[in-house]
């Protein structure tokens, strides 16, 4: 009988003569009499028995030998073979006890232990298949065996998966007798220090390492009475990081216990979740504490359908309630406000919770509010209320919210006529100039008026009184934001009871609108602005639109209808709403087109033909807002009627092609662009005057738009028309028409050319780059050549249309279909900045040798500052090295011509360090250069007599406060930079210097921008980055 | 941290604080919002006129007031405005040298309320306003911080503290004092 049979035969009754057998064998094994390979080769036969009792029997000789052999004894190979050996028969005992013993060995390295806890997670997912009392069987000896096998281990990559395991395992098995072993060995993680080695070699976080914890450290409820008073008292740890892990950790428990493990533990966690909510070092703990409480409350609101004092859940408010009410006692101290956050959680954790809470703190608060002697104390109260109201509302939710299965009624409702009573009281009996008081008193007020089956529909309409009285009777004092707060709650009312609104607000609002505004007030903008804020809904706009329409029509008619402002704003509070809506969806649409579009165009074409009963409509501004409501409600059949504005032609003259018309006839033109910007580009065939091509029209219309008489907004109008036909209707065959158009114009024999023309010009060119025609390049050449030109008044009108060229409009915009080229800004940036770079680099070389280019520099700098103020920054960020020197030479400017140019390019420096930081510039070597020109320009009184705006000086002081802030920018905040003197440093001294004589500039704002950028100097610029934590 | 000494002052509402009343200078603003959306017809460039340019605004009590009630409590992350430390009413400023007329010296003059009236922290607060200032206003100004009288056990000891030139300086080599009115200064703005 071989040693193994010998073995297997005493193992069960007689361990001292297995192990004395076992000791034999090793004997041999080290006399080299027999090899570990045959050992295991003898096994195989019963390793691979079907009785589960033989394999474990077999698996210990081996691993009785094992023991038995000198430590040093093994090879590493041996230990490896070994290990996988054993971790593939881990589900046989003694397999455990093997690893074990090969663990404790020397020779076991790190790697192997990977394999290990690798071989175990694989074979637990065998487990997991197998019947639970062959689990029971083995468990208590592997458990305590993984435990043993994981201590002490150290690298996180082994650490992610033993949390994985121990995960399993205390989930899974029956941990009971051993909860403590198991939570110590996690625990002994807790807090979690790592951090990632540098570079990141395993691509394991913190983060993950503690997700992964917390999971096991909440996986059972046995772990709970060692858990939760250990991670109590981790909260008295000085580190906020340390306090942060241990209240998620016990969120994560209070989430995975069982209700009555959480009922348990309840009110201690109170006790001391209690001190860091009212003392709150740290907000972010503060808020984790107030997590916590509401996950409890939710926990132990499960199941519970019916209010009693007996539940678990009420022992546990009751002492959280009673803790509130007494911080209330004294609501303008610092813990009431904390107290307050405490009620806002449980009591918006569930229906049973609330009612519990108001049962016992809304009548205390009453109490305390008659008795308040003076209005902040009332104020922290109502504040209070507001709290739970707002709790009521996510419970039971909105007038608008679709009905919920809250069976519970509303505790609030025995309090209500006592909470409409005293916030009414608040909200108008109150002095005026108890701002807060009255806000809060709104704002609550306002939150039981939404809260769904609370008040009747009359007491809602108190409330719609109350604010209408606001806004209509009472004075705007400094603050005025209580009217604010009153058209935002009107607005918010009308979402919920629109009827309200129409039958209370609109009949007191419209009676106050006068029939014509004749100078002596315009206490009809702020109504029109209401009325504008809250008509979104459906029905409130129809009303009113039909009122608004009303009294525009009643104007028109009028002889003397008083300033155009009125009608103006009429239109607007329409724009204003139609904007809000959305218009294609609406059924009314068709009659808000014939009314608007059709009817009031012939109204315009009318008064241009002079036979309207009064000017309104030929005022500009007007003729500009119903233009753009016109562009809003768009069909095709607009197309035929753009110029002749859906009038007879005996009627009225359309102004392409019409001689000698009127300034009045030619403002219609002003419509007829919104009309056309409205129009789809497939409408083209229906549009007047384009066939055969539309040569002839766009040749007229830019003569009109040259001609020196035309009135700005007519001008502008032409503007706009011209380039909505280049760019959105001319066809790709038909461009050379407005190519050739844009050469003849651009190719004048006069050595001046007009301002009006040079418009002309950039506005044609805009619509031909924005599509990108082929000839971009060209166009742009032309448009740098008339920047050089040598007579001032052309390059001076030149450089100023370099902001048209890619400037937003609202006509010719994506909105209005116009062809929009995804890359247009990059073509034009990159081919005009280099050339513009050169120009100027050739004006510094050449000096003053020139007379006539004196002009020359600052028209192209001019230019540049408008290119730039119109492209995103991410563009400008490549070409830096080019730009910046160009920027500081903008700055040199010093007559007052250049403030624009000098704003705009501190405007896009302000961009560029705030983006970048510091870095890119010290790259450039321009740090100082920098500085110096940003103090020169924030002084009051400079040497060399320079006009520094107090705008400017704000904004060069706001310069200088990001080069402080922004020494390392945002993207690269979280990345390791090395340490390094920052390059501010030698200028620190002068700057802080000069700032000093900026404090007592005169101007207030320029004042507080140096003390911030002071400030930040003197904190931020330092020898070494400061550490951040 | 050693354990408070003042765990629950009682604190005003920030909206509540006297502010400069903006709104009403500028009438421009007071155009409801919806009627601004659609601006009138300018160009890029065409200078805005800043007509109120000549107009000067001397440094008077509220700016002061400004500059310092932002300052948090070295206990308490809440400003000294909000535990009404300071106040509008206990800032002044007046002539330094009254009798020399056209003189551009100022004084001004800052007093410090503490929470309870045994605050060990008074002369760091009052230290902390000192700096603010002196980091903040021109040179022609001197800035003299005083406890309120009345209000602190100890207020003329601390008053000698933070009047006294030779201790101030002393104060502010000190590197772990240096550290905490840095902190109170962070939430400045």
């Amino acid at each position: 009988m071989s040693a193994l049979q010998t073995f297997l035969l005493v193992v069960e009754h007689d361990k001292e003569e297995a192990k004395r057998i076992a000791e034999g064998v090793a004997q041999d094994v080290e006399a080299k009499k027999t090899t570990l390979i045959e050992i295991v080769q003898q096994l195989g036969e019963y390793i691979n028995d079907e009785d589960p009792i033989i394999r474990g029997k077999a698996v210990s000789f081996l691993t009785a030998v094992i023991k038995a052999l000198p430590p040093r004894f093994l090879s590493r190979q041996q230990i490896q073979v070994l290990t996988t050996f054993f971790g593939d028969r881990i589900e046989d005992g003694g397999a455990v006890t093997g690893l074990e013993h090969l663990q404790a060995l020397d020779r076991f390295t790190v790697e192997l232990a990977t394999e290990t806890a690798q071989a175990l997670f694989r074979n637990f997912q065998d487990l997991q298949s197998r019947s639970q009392t062959q689990r029971f069987h083995m468990g208590d000896e592997s458990l305590v065996g993984v435990v043993d096998l994981m201590t002490g281990e150290k690298d996180p990559r082994n650490l992610m998966i033993v949390f994985s395991i121990l995960k399993v395992v205390m989930m899974e098995w029956d941990i009971s007798n051993h909860a403590e072993l198991l939570f110590d060995s996690v625990y002994n993680y807790f807090p979690i220090t790592f951090r990632p080695p540098p570079n990141d070699p395993y691509g394991i976080t913190a983060q993950d390492l503690k997700d992964r914890l917390q999971e096991c450290i909440s996986a059972s409820r046995h772990l709970a009475p060692h858990a939760i008073p250990a991670l109590l008292d981790k909260l008295d740890s000085t580190s906020p990081n340390v306090k942060k892990d241990a209240l998620n950790c016990l969120i994560a428990c209070i989430h995975s216990y069982d209700p009555d493990t959480v009922s348990r533990f309840s009110i201690t966690i109170w006790d001391v979740l209690k001190f860091e909510i009212l003392n709150a070092q740290e907000e972010f703990l503060s808020d984790l504490s107030l997590d916590a409480l509401k996950g409890i409350t939710q926990r132990l609101s499960e199941g519970v359908s019916e209010v009693s004092q007996e539940l678990p859940l009420a022992q546990f408010l009751k002492s959280i309630t009673k803790e509130c009410n007494e911080q209330l006692q004294e609501p303008q101290q610092r813990q009431a406000k904390p107290a307050q956050q405490i009620l806002s959680s449980v009591s918006s954790a569930s229906c049973v919770a609330f009612v519990l809470v108001v049962q016992t703190v809304v009548a205390p608060i009453f109490t305390i509010y008659q008795e308040a002697d003076g209005i902040a104390k009332q104020r922290a109260l109502l504040e209070t209320l507001s709290v739970l109201f707002q709790s009521a509302v996510d419970l039971f939710g909105l007038w608008t919210t679709r009905k919920s299965e809250v069976s519970i009624e509303n505790p609030l409702i025995e309090f209500k006529d006592q909470f409409s009573d005293v916030l009414g009281q608040a909200l108008m009996g109150s002095a005026k100039e108890e701002f807060t008081f009255r806000t809060t008193a709104l704002k609550a007020f306002l939150r039981l008026s939404v809260l769904r089956d609370f008040f009747q529909d009359n007491e809602i309409g108190l409330f719609v009184q109350y604010l209408d009285d606001i806004l209509l009777k009472e004075e705007s004092s400094g603050r005025g934001d209580l009217k604010k707060e009153a058209i935002s709650a009107l607005a918010e009312i009308s979402k919920h009871k629109p009827r309200l609104i129409i039958d209370i607000t609109f009949p007191a609002f419209v009676a106050t609108l006068p029939d014509e505004d004749d100078g002596t007030n315009k206490n009809y903008l702020p109504t029109l602005d209401t009325l504008a804020q809250i008509s979104v809904e459906r029905d409130i706009f129809e009303t009113l639109f039909r009122r608004l329409f009303g009294k525009l029509s009643i104007l028109l008619q009028k002889e003397q209808p008083g300033s155009p402002a009125y009608p103006r704003a009429i239109l607007m509070t329409l724009l204003y709403v139609m904007r809000q809506r959305k218009m294609d969806s609406d059924p009314s649409v068709d009659l808000y087109f014939d009314k608007i579009v059709v009817g009031l165009s012939q109204s315009v074409a009318e008064t241009a033909s002079g036979q309207g009963r009064n000017q309104i409509l030929s005022d500009p501004t007007v003729l500009d807002t119903l233009g753009r409501l016109c562009n809003l409600l768009r069909q095709q059949q607009v197309a035929e009627n753009v110029y002749s504005l859906f009038s007879p032609a005996d009627n009225f003259i359309p102004v392409p092609f019409s001689q000698g018309v009127t300034a009045d006839q030619e403002r219609t033109i002003i419509i007829s662009t919104y009309l056309l910007a409205g129009l789809s580009k497939d409408c083209v065939a229906h549009i007047p005057y384009t066939s055969p091509d539309m040569s002839a029209l766009l040749l007229d219309l830019v003569q009109r738009a040259v001609s020196e008489s035309a009135e700005p907004a007519t001008h502008l109008a032409y503007l706009r028309h011209v380039a909505l036909l280049a760019n959105k209707f001319l066809s790709k065959q038909d461009l050379p028409i407005a190519e050739k158009l844009f050469d003849s114009l651009v190719s004048s024999d006069q050595q001046t050319i007009s301002p009006e023309k040079i418009r002309v010009i950039f506005w044609l060119a805009k619509a031909l780059v924005l599509r990108l025609a082929l000839t971009t390049t060209h166009i742009l050449n032309s448009l740098l050549d008339l920047l050089s030109s040598s007579d001032f008044k052309t390059s001076n009108a030149t450089a100023r249309g370099f902001a048209i060229l890619l400037g937003e409009d609202d006509v010719v915009s994506a909105t209005n279909g116009a062809s929009i080229r995804l890359l247009f800004k990059q073509r034009v940036f990159t081919t005009v900045i280099p050339l513009i770079s050169s120009r100027i680099r050739d004006v510094n070389i050449t000096g003053s040798e020139g007379q006539a280019a004196d002009h020359i520099k600052p028209a192209h700098l001019t230019a540049l500052a408008g290119i730039l103020s119109t492209i995103p920054p991410d563009l400008v960020m490549p070409e830096l090295p080019t730009l910046l020197p160009l920027l500081l030479q903008s700055l040199d400017l010093q007559t007052s011509d250049s403030v624009a140019v000098r704003a705009a390019t501190l405007d896009t420096l302000s961009v560029i360090i705030r983006e970048n930081g510091v870095a890119v510039i010290e790259k450039c070597g321009h740090v100082h250069s920098l500085v110096q020109r940003l103090l020169k320009t924030t002084e009051l009184k400079t040497s060399t007599g320079a006009v520094n705006t107090p705008r400017l000086r704000v904004e060069s002081l706001k310069c200088l406060h990001l080069l402080a802030t922004k020494q390392i920018p945002d993207a690269a905040q979280n990345t390791s930079i090395p340490a390094s003197i920052s390059p501010l440093l030698p200028e620190k001294a002068l700057v802080l210097r000069s700032l000093r004589a900026v404090l007592d500039d005169p101007k207030r704002d320029v004042r507080k921008a140096a003390v911030d950028a002071r400030g930040a100097w003197l904190r931020s610029v330092d020898d070494a980055p400061e550490e951040e934590d | 941290m050693a354990e408070m000494q003042n765990s629950n002052p009682t604190i005003l509402n920030v909206a509540d604080l006297p502010t400069r009343n903006r709104a009403a200078q500028k009438t421009r603003d007071s155009i409801p919002e919806i009627f601004a959306a659609t601006p009138d017809l300018v160009d890029f460039l065409s200078s805005d006129s800043e007509d109120d340019d000549l107009l000067e605004e001397p440094i008077d009590e509220q700016e002061i007031y400004d500059l310092i009630k932002y300052i948090s409590d070295p206990e308490h992350p809440i400003s000294l405005g909000e535990l009404a430390v300071v106040s509008l009413p206990d800032i002044s400023i007046k002539p330094t040298l009254p009798d020399v007329i056209g003189s551009p010296l100022q004084t001004v003059t800052v007093l410090i309320t503490p929470t309870i009236t045994h605050c060990s922290l008074a002369t760091v607060i009052g230290l902390g306003v000192r700096v603010r200032l002196e980091q903040s206003l021109p040179p022609r100004f001197r800035v003299d911080v005083r406890i309120k009288e009345g209000t602190h056990s100890t207020g003329d000891e601390v008053n000698k503290q933070l009047g006294d030139k030779e201790r101030v300086a002393a104060a502010l080599e000190n590197g772990a004092l240096m550290q905490v009115i840095a902190k109170m200064m962070e939430t400045c703005r």
